[in-house]
């Protein structure tokens, strides 16, 4: 029997569990397993689709193909007869014009070919590591500084206390914002981030409005920029555009908003998804407290079991054959990541442990359109969870989470949790 | 200036072969390919190679 760690209605501690049962079913043994992955109710991190994974590498869907295993992930993640799948992604959800369809096709991430990468070579500098090493300070007393702020002694509310402030904050420092602006980036960013998931189309007169709310941000921070240049990113964007002719007014305008939600939506969900996972493993939290220097590595885990980004999809170019199994030019694949990072063979038995040795995990997908903003979030984060486990001391839930659907980014809306406070 | 690429790391991105497209390439069956001894004139793609790199597997030895 498995059990999970990661159902957020539950929060059920962890077990070291058996490995994904093999069903002795005689009828279904040769059949590969069917999800429908439209179903509101469908989720990754269920009993079917790890017990799916123990008697198939794939599993077909509704919607193409479902990729369970971590090694098979490997190889396809960045196989060359697949582009990234997410182009189509309003479509599919009944979204097929009007400014949030345009946003989404303008996206470097749903561009191909020497028109992906003109853009990506624009964007790498932001993101630089060369940059990140100087952050550190800035990021570890942004992070003391909202955990003096919590309002309440020995409690807090972890997403408007400081996962969402933190991520935007961040965000501001990377462009070069004025930080007290954060609270526009978090606001916008989270109703942008419900086009993630099944809600898109529900909720697509709000994300519509968020989304036109951060192009005039955009358009204010681009003509601030030409009128007073200055050493950072969002100058050097600009110049690209004004000097260079590299990019055009809405790719400037476009990427900049997608740079400034993708930073914030992303990282506010990690964050709490962190805290969801050390509050069912209060022995690790412990050990984060008081070796630090674990932080790079607790971060790894946590993106590990329990990522923001579960699964990310590719399209194939072309007919080709992979592992026996013939795939259709245009078949969609679904690239199950927080299955692939869970599956036994790769990891043995389900466990949380911050001090292993693992193999790479997939939360920041990969190939050639591998998360930009990678380095940041690691960095962040790393500094962020070691201060957080040293001060927050006997970390517990207290009243009721809730949640993002399991579809799009996933994450906390609310986390509510109790601790002792300890000092500095 | 020399490329070195640690292998036992290389995880085939292939964000190298955007960022410095005259240094890096992709092979069919998506495998690096990379000059060792590029020209000096392309230090700055080459260190934007290296920083763009997810695994960190590209060092620039002088």
């Amino acid at each position: 029997m498995t059990t999970s760690a990661l159902t957020p209605e539950g929060q059920t501690r962890s077990d070291t569990v058996l490995p994904d049962p093999v069903l002795p079913d005689p009828v279904l043994l040769d059949s590969v397993p069917y999800f429908d992955i439209a179903d509101p109710a469908f989720r990754i991190k269920s009993e079917q689709v790890s017990a799916a994974r123990g008697r198939s590498w794939y599993a077909r869907t509704n919607y193409g193909l479902a990729v369970l295993r971590y090694d098979e992930m490997s190889q396809l993640l960045k196989h060359p007869k697949l582009r990234q799948g997410s182009a189509a992604w309003p479509e599919h959800n009944g979204v097929t014009d009007g400014p949030f369809a345009r946003w989404w096709a303008s996206w470097v991430l749903n561009k191909e070919g020497e028109e992906h990468h003109r853009l990506r070579r624009l964007m790498n500098p932001a993101f630089s590591p060369r940059l990140i090493g100087g952050l550190v300070p800035r990021f570890q007393a942004l992070a003391n500084e909202l955990i003096d702020g919590f309002r309440e002694p020995g409690r807090a509310k972890f997403m408007s206390e400081f996962a969402a402030p933190y991520a935007a904050r961040v965000i501001a420092i990377m462009l070069g914002l004025p930080e007290e602006e954060w609270p526009v980036i978090a606001e916008e960013s989270t109703a942008i981030g419900l086009a993630m998931g099944i809600t898109l189309r529900t909720e697509l007169p709000r994300i519509e409005q968020a989304l036109a709310n951060l192009h005039g941000y955009a358009d204010d921070l681009i003509a601030a920029r030409r009128r007073h240049p200055r050493d950072d990113f969002v100058t050097a964007l600009v110049k690209a555009r004004d000097e260079g002719g590299k990019l055009s007014d809405d790719e400037l305008r476009d990427g900049l908003v997608l740079l400034i939600f993708g930073g914030f939506d992303t990282t506010r969900n990690q964050l709490g998804l962190a805290m969801q996972t050390f509050l069912t493993h209060p022995d690790q939290w412990r050990l984060l407290a008081e070796r630090p220097e674990l932080g790079g590595k607790a971060v790894e885990e946590v993106m590990r079991v329990n990522p923001t980004v579960t699964w990310v999809t590719r399209e194939a170019l072309e007919d080709f054959t992979f592992e026996g199994l013939n795939i259709a030019a245009g078949t969609t694949v679904h690239l199950f990541s927080q299955s692939a990072g869970t599956d036994p063979r790769a990891f043995g038995a389900q466990s949380f442990d911050i001090t292993a040795e693992r193999k790479p995990h997939y939360g920041f997908g990969g190939g050639a359109h591998h998360c930009l903003g990678h380095f940041v979030a690691r960095s962040d984060m790393s500094e962020a969870l070691p201060l957080l486990a040293r001060r927050l001391t006997d970390l517990r839930p207290v009243g009721e989470p809730s949640w993002l659907p399991d579809s799009g980014n996933t994450g906390p809306v609310t986390l509510p949790i109790a601790f002792t406070p300890a000092p500095r | 200036m020399r490329i070195s690429v640690d292998f036992t790391i290389c995880a085939d991105h292939g964000q190298c072969a955007i960022a410095a497209p005259d240094i890096f390439r992709m092979d069919d069956e998506g495998h690096l390919a990379f000059a060792e001894y590029p020209d000096d004139a392309r230090r700055s793609e080459a260190e934007d190679a290296a920083d763009a790199c997810p695994e960190q597997a590209i060092t620039i030895i002088d």
